[in-house]
């Protein structure tokens, strides 16, 4: 999620397929809320007023708006230049070969 | 004191004579102190033991009072089918009163429908595990069908007493019991009544809790047939007018919220997603590899939580959201080749082969002019060169700024 968490999202295959049994097992565990016959709930009261509700933090912005509209909650704007990992060091490799190969053929 | 059954008929009279809605359904539920009291007093209570009672109060509620000892007798006994047949017949009996009366009523009938929702569901359980079968809970939304007719046909109360004011929190349990006998499409006539009707205030001026339900149901229901725009629309509603203590139900509708929103190029923020662990612990693989255009990691996500998704009916959106990733892995070609307008198409392949996706050169070219056709890149293929022409501004739109996001889903 955070750019330090997406930094390291390009892992060797190997680790990836050794996490897979423990990441199933915590997922399974945790969905309760969500299990198929898992119902939306009758609230507690029948009304509340705005300052109970998540359009509190808007402070007058669209629900939903996103970062750049004033909704905290949501991003728009996350296109990023600056990643460095694994891949990134590929892509260089293979298009430096590229413009080589490239070179090469042209003359 | 135990309460005996006179007592119990003289108080639903007081609460009739008062329009005490709250006190009647508190008489009314078999979970009151009073229920047990009854049950106790009377050895095996019949239709036809109790039947000289008829008459001892105002017509139906003798009769109700009479199914209310019948209903928590089956209850006390575990006989959940009885019990919702019982409770069945008292609901109708109620509508009688119903239909002649005011709003005032609305919290006793909100009660009772919940009362045979729930028998309902006991009695469909019991019968699954002796292996018989059991369709209460489709009863049980017909009946509750019947209820919101029963509420919008009020032509006489004035209007801040109409029994207009129970149409949605029906409306939400019918829907509720459609859903959870996956028969959704029965749901579509009901709502079809409801937004053609403009004598009915507006959904703004109901509880907050009415409002909730009904667009989170609402929202689901278009998810389901795709209507993407309206059940955003309706999800973000529900989402921003819940309690945030209602946690769970937040979780319920960002569930489909979430990846609605993705498609529109809005990630949720970590706060959010802090906010609701279960829900990181889905998407946040998913929200990751979109950040970095790692289709490697978005396909592993989707393999590893393929049966899950599918489940929660969330497979399909979250494979078209798949191209947004691709869109992602595209743009970091673009970077990496410093942003250049004429970038070849061997470098897309290449790309592509990086992640895991091994396919002909043709096919690369295939997915970049799929890419330029959606608008997802600005540019051209030259294919007599092999090379991609972009755009010298705004090459990749940001994904927030398409105009029909869910166009071409």
């Amino acid at each position: 999620m955070s750019s330090t968490a997406s930094a390291s999202t390009s892992k060797p295959a190997a680790a990836k397929v050794a996490e897979k049994p423990k990441e199933k097992e915590a997922h399974q565990a945790q969905l309760g809320v969500l299990e198929e016959d898992d119902e939306f709930e009758e609230f507690p009261s029948a009304d509340w007023d705005d300052g109970q509700t998540d359009l509190a933090h808007l402070g007058g912005a669209a629900p939903g708006s996103a970062k750049s509209g004033g909704d905290k909650l949501w991003e728009d704007n996350w296109d990023d230049d600056d990643i460095e990992d694994d891949f990134s060091v590929q892509l260089r490799n293979e298009l430096a070969k590229m413009n080589k190969g490239g070179d090469a053929m042209e003359h | 004191m135990p309460m005996d059954f006179s007592t119990y008929l003289t108080q639903i009279n007081d609460a009739l004579n008062a329009q005490n809605g709250p006190g009647l359904a508190y008489l009314l539920r078999p979970t009151s102190p009073h229920g047990k009291d009854l049950v106790k007093g009377f050895r095996s209570p019949t239709a036809a033991t109790l039947a000289h009672f008829k008459g001892s109060i105002l017509s139906p509620w003798d009769e109700i009072a009479i199914q209310y000892v019948l209903i928590c007798t089956h209850i006390a006994r575990l006989r959940p089918g009885e019990a919702f047949k019982e409770q069945s017949q008292l609901v109708s009996l109620f509508f009688r009163y119903f239909i002649d009366n005011r709003g005032w009523t609305l919290p006793a009938l909100f009660s009772i429908l919940r009362d045979l929702r729930d028998l309902a569901h006991d009695a469909d359980w019991h019968a699954k595990v002796h292996s018989e079968q059991s369709e209460c809970m489709v009863e049980a939304a017909r009946i509750v069908a019947k209820a919101f007719s029963n509420c919008m046909t009020d032509r006489n109360s004035p209007p801040e007493e109409s029994r207009k004011w129970g149409v949605y929190y029906v409306v939400g349990l019918a829907m509720k019991s459609y859903f959870k006998v996956k028969r959704i499409s029965l749901t579509k006539n009901i709502i079809k009544v409801l937004e053609n009707n403009a004598d009915i205030p507006p959904l703004e001026n109901y509880p907050r809790s009415h409002q909730v339900t009904y667009r989170y149901y609402l929202g689901m229901l278009s998810f389901l047939n795709e209507e993407y725009i309206k059940a955003e629309q309706e999800l973000t509603l529900a989402f921003y007018h819940c309690h945030i203590a209602a946690h769970e139900n937040q979780t319920r509708i960002l569930a489909y919220l979430i990846p609605l929103r993705i498609l529109r190029g809005h990630l949720p923020s970590d706060e959010l997603l802090y906010r609701f662990p279960i829900l990181a612990d889905v998407f946040a693989p998913f929200i990751s590899a979109l950040r970095t255009g790692d289709l490697l990691g978005f396909d592993r996500a989707l393999e590893y939580r393929q049966a899950r998704l599918v489940e929660l009916n969330l497979l399909l959106t979250l494979e078209r959201a798949r191209e947004l990733c691709l869109r992602g892995l595209f743009r970091r070609v673009w970077v990496a080749s410093a942003k250049g307008t004429r970038i070849p198409l061997s470098m897309f392949h290449c790309a592509l082969r990086i992640s895991g996706m091994t396919v002909e050169i043709e096919e690369a070219e295939c997915l970049v002019a799929n890419m330029v056709y959606k608008g997802f890149m600005r540019g051209y293929i030259s294919h007599e060169k092999q090379m991609v022409v972009l755009a010298s501004t705004n090459a990749f739109p940001r994904l927030a700024d398409r105009p029909s996001p869910f166009a071409f889903m």
